[in-house]
């Protein structure tokens, strides 16, 4: 059932965002799974006034803020979860200039209320990307839709059932910065798809701020690419980051937690990857 | 350069000039080219000083100097005679032409005392056309440094005055001359750029524009580009040739312009804005996009001509092709499920991608090594000889001499300006 009215393109979370609806839904699904990606991409932007902004501003004068809008608390506390199970590989309030990281922030959730001991800006960044597939999929499944795919850019993924043919969705990860290489393929079904990397097209986007090892302050600059596929969105992209962010022995750990769904590529050794077919 | 590796490089030069111009699309459109260069390339090599076109150049500043040295390396033509009422410049002039050439502080003497064929005007813009008519009067024919006048009317009243007195006026515009240029035309009119929608032209500079005014004379006199009695600014010293670009790659003149100009940077008690942009409107929407400015030099001068394969740089004679773009995996990917064709998604590059400029490095134009100014001046010589302008050329500079002041226009008023309906038949 390929054609246009099962496609939605549009610009939203800093990026080209694509939803593909196969089987199952009514027609005003991607619609509905629109407006999910827009409320996110209006609370979690930094780029203009919003809920974050606001939030943000509060922090920056060193004031505490009040999570009044529901997604952005859900963000705040998706992060602080992925911020404690990855070990604080994984943190919103990392800045290479500041300093700042999410251990001198106080978040009380029951109050849902966020302070900070001293100036700080959270940066949902590509963590918002999964988030906002996070809401759309729900949007979608709620509407009856049982075979789709969502991105968020090319590197957010979302796939939702099995492939309109069947069995599980296959993509093949190329390397960042040689499109004709294959790192590797991967097989999805009901799942999320994070790819993260220091390196290639993406990294020098206008705005795009330097990954950045919160332990030791650092941008991380050996060129690497880390993979995460998992139950959803928001904790791919929570894992690809920490995979990317972690030292070896982290990164152990992780990969080990996650066989088969969490990949690290140190890019300074895959010299010789599989070439595409065309 | 010995004169044996001149004459080489000049032949190289015509030689590249007639094979940029050999196909017809080309030759009808730089028709001036192709008799100015065929001309040069049948002429002897070195023919008897009598034989000679002889000039009186107008006006031996920085700009009368450099013509006076392409003038001397034409084979057709000379300087007979040389003029400037600032007696440092003239002193100059005579140390590149000699003491044997006669020098005059006054034109009238210099038309006065005959002894040449043809005048060359390189004074201030507001002077061409008096200078012009002068010279018509005294039976010369007239080669002038672009822009043609100061104002429209005076572009008009030039043209009028030399069929008047059925001689030759030839205005400079190198760029007509010029084997990039001519090549560049070709490749356009081969397609290889597709059709043509815009032109992005630049003329950027980082100085004030204003040159140190020595003893003896005055800011007016010196700074004359600076101050609106004498001169239009950046429109008619640089805009001119870009626009007789736009106008001679987009075949056409144009229907209208609007603008905007400012003192932005250098308020020095010019008159003349630093800052200048513009937009020229084509027929069918297609637009010629111009600025100019005295305070920021990285985009140069160029003219940027785009078409919907391509787009050429003729100042650094570059061509580039327009980069296909990328098949998106996702497209590919519905189309497969349509058939039935279950295949791997390739996915998952760069999450966006930049629009950056393309850095591609294109392909060479060839460049002419040969300064194009001469062949001006052998195209100009051939047509003192015979009595016949080179044919097209003085249409293209009047419509870049009009579209250079009527952008002012717009600019000064704050409206839109369409193109003038009463102008010359050129």
């Amino acid at each position: 059932m390929a054609g246009a009215a099962n496609i939605m393109r549009f610009a939203a979370m800093g990026t080209r965002v694509e939803l593909h609806r196969f089987c199952g839904g009514a027609d005003d699904a991607l619609a509905a799974a629109r407006r999910a990606i827009e409320a996110v991409d209006d609370a979690l932007t930094i780029h203009r006034p919003s809920p974050a902004t606001a939030m943000n501003e509060a922090l920056l004068a060193g004031r505490p803020a009040a999570l009044d809008d529901e997604l952005l608390f859900r963000a705040v506390e998706a992060a602080a979860d992925g911020h404690a199970a990855t070990k604080g590989l994984f943190d919103v309030a990392a800045d290479l200039r500041t300093g700042t990281r999410w251990s001198m922030i106080a978040f009380d959730r029951a109050a849902r209320r966020i302070a900070a001991e001293r100036p700080i800006a959270l940066d949902f960044g590509g963590f918002g990307k999964g988030f906002a597939l996070d809401r759309a999929s729900a949007a979608l499944r709620e509407a009856g839709v049982r075979s789709a795919l969502l991105t968020a850019g090319e590197s957010s993924i979302t796939v939702i059932g099995e492939h309109p043919l069947g069995g599980p969705w296959p993509f093949s990860i190329p390397h960042p910065e040689q499109p004709d290489a294959e790192l590797l393929v991967v097989e999805l079904c009901d799942q999320a798809l994070s790819i993260s990397a220091t390196v290639g097209a993406g990294t020098r986007a206008p705005e795009r701020a330097a990954i950045v090892d919160p332990r030791s302050g650092s941008p991380v600059e050996v060129p690497a690419c880390a993979v995460s596929i998992e139950s959803n969105g928001t904790l791919a992209e929570i894992m690809s980051t920490a995979l990317l962010v972690a030292d070896r022995k982290a990164a152990q750990c992780l990969l080990r937690d996650g066989a088969g769904r969490r990949f690290h590529f140190d890019l300074r050794s895959t010299s010789e990857l599989p070439r595409k077919c065309a | 350069m010995s004169d044996q590796a001149f004459d080489l490089t000049r032949r190289s030069f015509l030689d590249r000039v007639l094979m940029a111009t050999a196909g017809a699309g080309v030759a009808a459109a730089a028709p001036w080219a192709v008799s100015a260069a065929s001309a040069a390339s049948a002429a002897p090599m070195a023919p008897a000083t009598g034989d000679r076109v002889r000039l009186g150049v107008i006006g031996t500043g920085d700009r009368g100097r450099a013509l006076i040295r392409n003038i001397a390396k034409s084979r057709n033509c000379t300087v007979a005679a040389i003029c400037d009422k600032f007696a440092p410049h003239l002193t100059k002039a005579r140390e590149i032409v000699g003491a044997n050439v006669p020098a005059f502080a006054d034109h009238r003497a210099m038309l006065d005392a005959r002894g040449i064929d043809a005048l060359v005007i390189a004074t201030p813009l507001n002077q061409h056309a008096r200078h012009a008519a002068n010279g018509f009067d005294a039976g010369l024919h007239v080669w002038c440094e672009k822009a043609m006048a100061r104002t429209i009317a005076d572009c008009g009243a030039i043209i009028t005055r030399s069929r008047a007195a059925n001689k030759v006026l030839q205005i400079g515009h190198q760029r007509m001359f010029h084997p990039t240029y001519l090549n560049a035309l070709k490749r356009v009119k081969a397609g290889d750029i597709g059709e043509i929608t815009q032109v992005r032209a630049s003329w950027h500079r980082n100085n004030s524009w204003r040159r140190p005014v020595p003893a003896g004379t005055d800011d007016r006199h010196i700074n004359w580009r600076l101050y609106r009695e004498s001169s239009a600014g950046l429109m008619t010293e640089l805009a001119t040739h870009q626009l007789q670009v736009g106008n001679w790659f987009l075949d056409a003149v144009p229907t209208r312009v609007i603008g905007s100009g400012s003192i932005c940077f250098w308020k020095d008690g010019r008159e003349v804005y630093d800052h200048v942009a513009l937009i020229y409107e084509y027929s069918g929407g297609r637009k010629f996009i111009y600025t100019s400015l005295l305070n920021n030099a990285r985009y140069g001068c160029e003219e940027q001509i785009q078409g919907s394969k391509g787009t050429i740089e003729p100042e650094l004679g570059r061509i580039y092709a327009e980069v296909p773009p990328k098949v998106l995996a996702l497209q590919r990917m519905h189309q497969d499920v349509a058939r039935g064709s279950k295949r791997t998604v390739p996915i998952g590059g760069a999450t966006w991608f930049p629009e950056l400029p393309v850095t591609t490095p294109g392909d060479s134009l060839g460049w002419g090594e040969y300064d194009e100014t001469m062949l001006q001046f052998e195209g100009f010589g051939e047509a003192v000889r015979s009595g016949k302008p080179l044919p097209g050329l003085l249409a293209q500079a009047y419509r870049a001499s009009v579209a250079s002041l009527l952008g002012e226009q717009a600019m000064d008023r704050g409206e839109a300006m369409t193109w003038p309906t009463s102008l010359v038949e050129v």
